[in-house]
């Protein structure tokens, strides 16, 4: 369970909100929507460690996280443009929680396979992740996530700049995965139809400030 | 590049005088070294052990200054690419004063700052190579780290990389590509290395550059040199075609990040740091050109002005000021022109003069001893009998300066959309006009720094010059090395002031670039 309690956040030196609070329940699917500016993306990275709050406290299944530094909170982060690493092939670039833990390689090509198979991009394992689609390029960066098992998963804004095709698409598989993995998720868009389709609660940011 | 000249005749024209200029005095002169050295019986000399023994001393010296300037280059792209902080601006262009600085200035204040046991010593030069490279090594460096988008890090971080790890595994093999070419270009001015080993190194620590000198001008061993300068290019070359493809492109490099890497330092272990490593590195940089300033003061150990009133007195000394200062116009000024036809002409042909970007290389792979040595051989008979022609040095000097000169000026003049020009043509703009209007009013700064870059080249030359300087006709560093050679004082006391006039001349000219670039990025910012 992720729980955010009465967090304030102060970024360029001016406060983007404050008292915020949020609780999401393992395996549940929130939605956060709001205008943008609004800190949706800053919340985020306030949550995955790579900001720091100005007050409050998170939590993440009763351990206090609020100044445990990113890489140790096992929180992924699907970003807006999939930070894929350039000098990684595809493969690569899904392995890499698994290399850094210096996981087996037999256990690591096993899971890797697995995982892409999940998103349909077994065939794509050695490409080199500048030569994917935006579609296929969005897949590795969720597939690279999950293959973290992170105990949450943020996902800022995923499906923006696709197609309204392949953004449907998407979608559907990205709700269908999810679901099947039972991931604990906070998902970030503008679109409120997006988050209703994906999500078991939508909320507006906005109201979760008191 | 596809560009609105593309079809234009007269990007074939601007080709001609950089392909004539660089055939006839680069590449006949190496061309007659290779004939003339492998005529000759002194093949035997590669076999003699002094000529090993000088062999592998350049070579390890040279890859020891190299790891040496890796070392220092490292932490501080890593401070200047990472983090905002005050008087950045003016301590990257201290840091950036070592490289612009004349070899021999720098092997100067290395026998000045260094105590005597230390002169004549491998670690002196070692030292002194390090000195001269590590500010560019850094900016090099730190010009790709902060290509980097510092999303990919923040990625790494939530997939659990710890900052070592991240750096391992993300950063290093970002950096790898820039790293290498940066080594290979440091190695190859330490193998290359004239001015501060003729300083610091003496007879005792000869490299093969300082061999060519010795053998075509002292010992009379003309074929010997060139034999010498022929081994130095295929080294040279060789060890560029070899990184070159171990470094080739794997994968595309990012685009520039939509954010900066640069942050205020906010810890108090940032801060030390940083505090730490600027600290170190700008003393670096400004310490040995004090103690020439300091030395220039002291004669005798006693204050005095007196070395300062007799270089404006002097007539030797104010004669060999204006030749250099008259060189330098000359040299500036072919150096920009050529470097822009260059330029020019491979921004814009469909890949049919890129070619020209290689044959620009050649006076960096081939050193400017070699290009003095190959003239003096070359053109030494009527009617071409050149070797005391009063333009061959400012001619020697443009094409040392123009490899320089063309890669300020090119990456300015490809980074101009085809867009603006085709914008300026459908409003009734020839492409003569377009181009005064556009590409010349966007690229006019970079070729002022072009042109500032080839002067300092010129200023500061010892190698080509030591060849083709003639009597009466001495350039600076030549009078410096010949000051420095008399014994006496208030002799030595002379060679400083003009060690330290150079100097100046170098951090003016480092200001004026840096103020441009910075007004360029304000301006781009803004846009």
């Amino acid at each position: 369970m992720l729980e955010i309690d009465k967090v304030s956040i102060i970024y360029d030196s001016s406060q983007l909100f404050a008292n915020l609070s949020l609780t999401i329940k393992h395996h549940e699917i929130v939605a956060l929507t709001g205008p943008s500016g609004s800190g949706k993306t800053t919340l985020l990275r306030c949550i995955a460690g790579l900001e720091s709050i100005s007050t409050g406290s998170i939590h993440l299944n009763g351990q206090d996280i609020t100044n445990q530094p990113a890489h140790q909170r096992n929180i992924g982060m699907v970003f807006q443009d999939n930070q894929l690493f350039p000098h990684l092939t595809v493969g690569q670039n899904v392995a890499y929680s698994l290399k850094i833990k210096r996981t087996p390689k037999k256990i690591t090509d096993n899971k890797v396979r697995e995982v892409l198979s999940l998103v349909g991009l077994n065939h794509l394992i050695d490409r080199t992740v500048t030569n994917l689609s935006g579609g296929e390029a969005k897949r590795v960066a969720v597939a690279r996530a999950l293959t973290a098992e992170p105990q949450v998963l943020l996902l800022d804004e995923p499906l923006t700049g696709l197609d309204i095709e392949l953004h449907g698409r998407l979608l559907e598989d990205l709700g269908k995965l999810l679901r099947t993995r039972g991931t604990t998720v906070l998902h970030v868009t503008h679109d409120k139809a997006e988050a209703s389709a994906i999500a078991d609660r939508v909320l507006d940011l906005r109201q979760l400030i008191s | 590049m596809t560009t609105i000249y593309n079809r234009s005749q007269a990007i074939y024209w601007l080709a001609i005088a950089p392909i004539v200029a660089i055939v006839i005095f680069v590449i006949a002169p190496v061309f007659n070294i290779f004939v003339s050295s492998l005529q000759f019986e002194s093949l035997n000399l590669l076999r003699t052990e002094a000529i090993r023994n000088v062999v592998w001393f350049t070579t390890w010296q040279s890859l020891v200054s190299t790891a040496f300037t890796l070392v220092i280059a490292l932490p501080l792209a890593f401070v200047t690419a990472n983090f905002k902080f005050k008087a950045q601006r003016l301590t990257t262009s201290l840091i950036s004063l070592p490289f612009i600085l004349p070899s021999i200035v720098v092997g100067v204040a290395f026998l000045q700052i260094l105590p005597n046991n230390f002169h004549r010593t491998a670690f002196a030069l070692i030292l002194a190579h390090t000195y001269f490279n590590f500010g560019f090594t850094s900016r090099l460096i730190t010009a790709r780290w902060l290509q980097i988008d510092p999303h990919l890090d923040d990625a790494a971080r939530t997939l659990g990389a710890s900052p070592f790890k991240l750096f391992i595994t993300l950063t290093m093999p970002l950096l790898s590509k820039a790293i290498t070419n940066a080594a290979l270009i440091v190695f190859t001015l330490c193998f290359t290395s004239y001015g501060v080993v003729r300083v610091l190194g003496g007879p005792s620590r000869s490299t093969l550059e300082t061999e060519i000198y010795f053998r075509a001008m002292q010992l009379g061993d003309v074929s010997g040199a060139m034999l010498l300068s022929a081994l130095q290019i295929v080294i040279i070359v060789a060890l560029f075609i070899v990184t070159t493809r171990a470094s080739r492109n794997k994968f595309k490099q990012s685009t520039k990040p939509t954010i900066s890497r640069q942050k205020s330092l906010q810890t108090r272990k940032q801060k030390v740091i940083a505090a730490t490593i600027i600290s170190i590195a700008t003393l670096f940089a400004i310490v040995p050109v004090l103690a020439i300033a300091l030395k220039s003061i002291n004669t005798n150990s006693r204050f005095t002005t007196t070395a300062w009133r007799t270089v404006f007195t002097s007539p030797e000394i104010t004669q060999s000021i204006t030749k250099t200062l008259i060189y330098a116009v000359i040299a500036m000024s072919l150096a920009t022109l050529l470097g822009l036809l260059s330029a020019c002409s491979v921004a814009y042909s469909n890949n049919n003069f890129h070619f020209i970007s290689g044959l620009t290389t050649l006076p960096i792979v081939i050193s400017a001893v070699s290009i003095g040595l190959g003239i003096i051989i070359t053109f030494d008979t009527q009617p071409f009998d050149w070797r005391g022609a009063q333009f061959m040095l400012p001619l020697a000097h443009a094409l040392v300066a123009l490899p320089l000169a063309m890669r300020v000026i090119l990456p300015v003049l490809q980074a101009i959309p085809d867009s603006l020009r085709q914008a300026s043509s459908v409003l009734g703009a020839s492409p003569r006009q377009t181009w005064l209007n556009i590409d010349f009013k966007i690229i006019r700064r970079a070729a002022i720094s072009a042109a500032a870059i080839s002067a300092t080249v010129s200023i500061g030359e010892f190698g080509a010059s030591s060849f083709l300087a003639r009597r009466g006709a001495e350039t600076l560093p030549i009078m410096i090395s010949r000051l420095l050679s008399r014994p006496g004082d208030s002799l030595q006391s002379q060679a400083f002031a003009l060690a330290t006039l150079l100097a100046i001349f170098s951090l003016i000219v480092i200001f004026v670039i840096d103020s441009f670039a910075n007004t360029k990025s304000a301006r781009d910012s803004h846009a």
